[in-house]
């Protein structure tokens, strides 16, 4: 039992130490906003260029999500087309072995 | 951070990813009309790196990131048919999410699309004719084709934006300590749960590993005997 689902134990020990591993990083580091590396990576070049931020541009000017809550449900959008096309191959995968069993 | 790559950059990435690109699309007619199983994998193989990477993970080092979900791709249909998928991917973040450009769009191509898979892909294809488990080399694969990602990303930052002091050298170190370091453990996450995909594929659809070459028979029956 416990080999024959060893992944899938595995997989759950691995989500239960990431997220404990975020906790301990949000208590240890109080002002942490875990905003994106490119946020930081953008910062650091400013930084070193002493160009602000604003001045970087890009060079085709792009369609900016106008606010957090649509840039999410985009990236929702991006996981469940994703999703969507996995389950449904599962599905058909399924079906073929049932049929190939009978 | 669009716009932060000097238009020459951007330039001579875009040249490199074209050509992986046209051989991409090559190598995926020519496997995709040898056999018919082979479109199911790739949807499976392609639907996680849509849903891995659409993920924005908090880390250690007090940012977030995202995972690129690329190994098993990588490893079922080599770097160049990932580096397709993988443009596919951006594009949608370019155009939808703003996140990369369409200007930075052959750099992001090459860091995620080429140069981590192919890592991936070598370190799959060293371990596929060893005895080391069919897991295992999984596992590890996706595991450098995720942060190889985001050393070449870095890397690419870094000869854009040399250091005054110790120049390309110094800041590589930098943005390696914002990238990579950020990327381990949302790599070795993405792994165990691309290994459980893998698990599920082999348990369902073996015999398209086997025609695809993915792992020889004896070993695909030894991992399928071992679940």
């Amino acid at each position: 039992m416990l080999r024959k689902y060893r992944f899938e134990i595995l997989a759950v020990v691995a989500v239960l130490v990431f997220c404990a591993l975020f906790l301990f990083a949000s208590s240890r580091m109080g002002k942490a906003e875990f905003s994106g590396s490119d946020t930081a990576g953008s910062r650091e070049i400013s930084e070193m260029t002493g160009i602000p931020e604003e001045e970087y541009r890009p060079l085709v000017g792009q369609w900016v999500p106008p606010g957090p809550g649509i840039e999410s449900a985009l990236f929702a959008l991006q996981a469940a087309i994703g999703g969507g096309i996995v389950g449904w191959v599962f599905w058909y995968w399924r079906g073929l072995k049932a049929r190939e069993g009978s | 951070m669009e716009g932060f790559l000097p238009w020459q950059w951007a330039l001579l990435w875009w040249l490199a990813a074209l050509p992986c690109l046209a051989l991409g699309v090559y190598r995926l007619e020519r496997v995709l009309s040898a056999d018919r199983e082979a479109l199911p994998l790739l949807g499976v193989t392609g639907g996680f790196v849509f849903i891995l990477s659409s993920l924005k993970l908090p880390s250690v080092t007090g940012s977030s990131s995202h995972p690129t979900g690329t190994g098993l791709s990588a490893i079922a249909f080599g770097p160049w048919v990932t580096a397709v998928i993988a443009a596919i991917v951006l594009l949608f973040q370019a155009l939808f999410l703003a996140h990369g450009g369409l200007s930075t769009l052959g750099a992001n191509v090459i860091s995620m699309g080429v140069a981590g898979p192919l890592v991936g892909y070598g370190i799959y294809r060293g371990l596929r004719d060893t005895r080391v488990s069919t897991f295992v080399t999984v596992f590890l694969a996706c595991i450098f084709a995720d942060l190889f990602t985001y050393i070449v990303t870095s890397l690419q930052l870094a000869l854009a934006y040399p250091a005054e002091v110790g120049g390309v050298t110094s800041s590589l170190v930098v943005f390696l300590g914002i990238f990579a370091i950020t990327q381990v453990p949302l790599a070795i996450l993405e792994s165990v749960i691309l290994v459980l995909v893998f698990k599920y594929i082999l348990q369902l659809r073996p015999g398209i590993l086997v025609r695809l070459g993915v792992f020889s028979e004896a070993k695909i029956v030894a991992a399928g005997g071992d679940l």
